[in-house]
């Protein structure tokens, strides 16, 4: 029986200590920003499996312009999205990729340049209103430095058709 | 129904799926043969025998009795030879096994669909013991002798010991007579009130026979003899041990199965057969038509001593998928090392030695590559022989004669195709049995053909596909009926005129079928559209030609599914394609004048007296071309089994071993495939090559489309 109440004990103690961890979990998120123009984009930091720059893209015919064509990372073969063009706007040469991985689908998103990694308190990402509703994007934030307002980036949607 | 773990079930189910494989290639050629030799009645009874320890090792009740009486009726045939089998009743046995085979199939597909087994074998066990009755009815002095001499199991009862322990010593071990007396005194330990047999166990002239057929113990108590036992299994020598009690039959009766009419006599028998296959069982030579498989260690209840040891092992295909992967990643990284562009630098400098260790591992990664492709390949004889059963089942059914050719059964291929492939040749041979074959062999005479009818069924690897031709000479199609029933079913429009091979092709329509009445076999209107699509899936293509009369054949054409292969590089503007080996027939330099233009504003050239349509590459992907003018560039002449066109491309860069990359699959979203780039690869210097499907580039592009 004591073998026990010692179990629950520690249980116990580490159920609170869960809890403690969590709260601070839940309250936060790690985000990666990037520019595309003048929009200031965040990605969740989990998608983001790296940051890659100088590679260059193997045209692919008969596939819509955003589709940047397909790079070889690694032995990998990605498809590289044009930011600007997915968003109709004006292409520029840039040469930052962001690879992501949305539902073990891999994707390089090319972008004019990567900022940060920063901690974003869940509760301050607000939904888009509706009659403005930008493309791709679910929700915006106020960064906490007051330096803008970041664009949470909605990536499942990003690459449906 | 108790399954002790999904390995060993799985275990159970290829191996007895396997020993059904063999049993039908004996039982055909025995068929044919109109008896059975005596290496067949072996091989029978040895497959018997494992089937029924299998069935009772999972507790398969049925299948296991119905084995045992099989395996007793052959060990009749085997004592007495096949000539106890009177003249008439052989095709009544043949049956009866070919029947048994199709139970035992069904039954095992029941298990591996999780349904419960079927205990309908009553039937079954009653014409088997007619067989048996009869033949010891024809045969019952003979038969005296034989207990007598080979069993007997009667006499092994000695008065007032009647719980017998037979011990077999491992085989080779020498010194039988010294090793049984060692293990009598061991025994004599515990207990001292039994006989052995031979009486005089340590006499060096008893020997031989100890190491032939044991020696035996006869205990007067059951708990002296569970004791011995006990004994007996901790002797490393002792190869296997039963217990026989040879109390009155109907002292046990209640206890024993009441299938058997007699079953302490079965189970003496039984004991007796499994001593028989342990001690006697000659390492049996693969049946000639079976192809090697691997036998995974057999997981008997009864102890198996000298399986015929192959050296095969059977290997999850999954595993072979990931050698394949990495060999792939080794051929790009070797092609990476020796075309690094770092080298480029280096010129003037001495790299002898370099060069020689890169052609050296370049040798080694060819064979690296060889291997393990060769590891996935299997003959198609398999597949094939099992033709030979539907032939047969259909010719008696129906009433017709035909015999089955098998050309090229040795033919490897890649272990998907094989398996993508057997449904759709057992629709086309049943096809060709059922339509094909002319009912009445009388018309065959007046046609002028062999009354026997005859089907083909032939394999050939050409190196870049395989192609299996089912050929028969048969009545033929009869184009007419075919369109007129296509009009019929709206598939045709009435107005247009068509060749002989589209109306063939209505042929692979869904739900379409000559057929007027439905049968047991075909004329249900699925068949060849299933053939058509099952062959697709493993980018193959279905190919009919028909002489109404003479007979038709089809051809399935697959292409060798090889991660890796020789492809040509060329280049158009900016991007670099890989145009596969082997569909490239030719390439040449041509002029403005060599084209002719159509009134659809298509191009053409003349080759070999034959026209054939161009693509320009860079048009047809929209890319900018650095060879502005036809001269400039150069004509690619590419054919498929379908189409031979020209490609016109800037240059070409060389030929290279590549290995195909699947294309991303959001790429695939927007039909890529469709538009004649079947994957990616990755070459030398890290650039990435676009594969072109050279069949799909022509048919997509709707100008040239080729009907």
């Amino acid at each position: 029986m004591s073998d026990e109440n010692m179990l629950f004990a520690t249980e116990e103690q580490q159920e609170s200590y869960n809890k403690e961890q969590e709260v601070e979990e839940v309250a936060t998120r790690k985000y990666l920003t990037f520019r595309t123009d003048n929009l200031l984009f965040g990605i969740e930091a989990e998608i983001v499996m790296e940051i890659i720059t100088n590679y260059s893209a193997t045209y692919v015919p008969m596939v819509p312009s955003y589709v940047r064509g397909i790079i070889n990372l690694r032995g990998q073969i990605i498809p590289l999205l044009d930011m600007r063009q997915k968003l109709s706007i004006e292409p520029m040469d840039t040469d930052c990729i962001i690879v992501i991985d949305v539902e073990d689908v891999r994707i390089g998103i090319l972008v004019d340049a990567v900022s940060q990694i920063i901690d974003i308190p869940i509760d301050s990402i607000l939904s888009v209103p509706q009659h403005n509703a930008q493309k791709y994007v679910s929700g915006m934030c106020t960064m906490p430095d007051n330096s803008g307002t970041m664009l949470v980036l909605d990536c499942p949607l990003l690459l449906a058709n | 129904m108790a399954n002790n773990g999904d390995s060993v079930l799985e275990m159970y189910l290829y191996e007895t799926n396997s020993l059904l494989e063999q049993l039908d290639d004996i039982m055909l050629a025995a068929e044919q043969a109109d008896t059975f030799s005596q290496e067949d009645v072996n091989e029978i009874f040895r497959i018997m025998h494992t089937l029924k320890g299998s069935a009772a090792m999972m507790e398969f009740e049925p299948l296991m009795t119905l084995a045992h009486r099989i395996e007793d009726l052959f060990y009749l045939i085997r004592e007495r030879t096949m000539s106890v089998i009177p003249e008439d009743d052989k095709p009544k046995l043949f049956n009866l096994l070919f029947k048994f085979i199709d139970y035992f199939r069904a039954q095992v597909e029941n298990i591996e669909s999780g349904k419960p087994l079927s205990n309908d074998i009553d039937n079954f066990v009653s014409i088997i013991n007619t067989v048996i009755d009869k033949i010891n009815g024809v045969d019952t002095k003979k038969d005296e002798n034989t207990q007598e001499s080979t069993s007997a199991p009667q006499s092994s009862a000695v008065s007032g010991y009647p719980y017998t322990l037979n011990i077999y010593l491992d085989e080779g071990c020498g010194m039988e007579n010294l090793r049984a007396f060692m293990i009598v005194n061991d025994i004599r330990q515990c207990c001292s009130d039994f006989v052995t047999e031979p009486e005089d166990i340590d006499d060096s002239a008893v020997a031989p026979s100890i190491a032939k057929d044991g020696f035996k113990l006869h205990f007067s108590t059951i708990t002296d003899r569970e004791n011995a036992v006990k004994i007996v299994e901790t002797l490393g020598f002792v190869k296997n041990f039963e217990e026989v009690d040879n109390v009155d039959a109907t002292e046990q009766n209640d206890s024993s199965d009441k299938v058997e009419s007699q079953p302490e006599v079965k189970k003496e028998e039984e004991k007796k057969v499994v001593q028989e296959t342990v001690q006697k069982a000659p390492a049996p030579a693969p049946a000639p038509t079976s192809k090697p498989k691997a036998q995974p260690a057999k997981e008997n209840s009864t102890p198996q001593g000298h399986q015929i040891k192959q050296s095969l092992i059977s290997v999850n295909l999954s595993k072979l998928d990931q050698l394949m992967a990495v060999v792939g990643e080794i051929v790009i990284t070797e092609a990476m090392v020796t075309a690094s562009p770092d080298l480029k630098g280096l010129e003037g400098v001495k790299l002898d030695n370099f060069n020689k260790s890169a052609r050296q591992l370049r040798k080694l990664t060819d064979e690296l590559q060889d291997i393990s492709m060769s590891l996935r390949m299997v003959p198609v004889s398999g597949t094939f022989q099992k033709m030979r059963r539907i032939v047969r089942d259909m010719g008696q059914k129906l009433g017709k004669r035909a015999r089955l050719t098998i050309v090229g059964e040795d033919t490897e291929i890649d272990k998907t195709i094989v398996d993508a492939i057997g449904d759709p040749i057992m629709h086309i041979v049943r096809n060709s049995m059922d339509h094909g074959i002319e009912t009445d062999e009388s018309m065959r005479i007046a046609a002028g053909k062999n009354p026997e009818g005859e089907i083909i069924l032939s394999a050939q690897n050409t190196g870049s596909e395989v192609i299996i031709k089912i050929e028969d000479d048969g009545t033929g199609v009869d184009t007419d009926a075919v369109l007129a029933k296509a009009i019929r079913q709206g598939i045709a429009n009435p107005d247009v005129e068509y060749s002989k091979r589209e109306i063939l092709n209505f042929l692979m329509m869904p739900g379409f079928s000559t057929n007027t009445e439905v049968t047991e076999f075909s004329g249900r209107g699925v068949g060849m559209d299933v053939v058509k699509k099952n062959v697709e899936a493993v980018s193959g293509v279905v190919i009919m030609t028909s002489e109404f009369g003479k007979g038709s054949c089809t051809t399935l054409k697959i292409p060798l599914t090889t991660a890796i292969m020789d492809g040509m590089e060329v280049a158009v503007g900016e991007s670099i394609f890989t145009i596969p080996i082997q569909n490239i027939r030719q390439s040449f330099k041509a002029t403005d004048e060599d084209i002719i233009h159509d009134a659809m504003k298509g191009e053409m050239i003349c080759k070999m007296d034959n026209f054939y349509p161009v693509l320009r590459l860079h048009e047809r992907y929209g890319l900018t071309p650095r060879a502005e003018k036809t001269e400039d560039g150069i004509f690619v002449w590419v054919e498929t089994s379908e189409d031979s066109y020209c490609l016109f491309v800037d240059e070409l860069l060389g030929e290279q071993q590549v290995v195909i990359k699947p294309l991303p699959s959001y790429l695939n979203t927007f039909g890529i495939k469709e538009s004649g780039i079947v994957g990616c690869t990755i070459l030398g210097d890290g650039n990435i090559s676009l594969i072109l499907d050279v069949s799909n580039l022509i048919s997509s592009d709707s100008g040239y489309s080729m009907f």
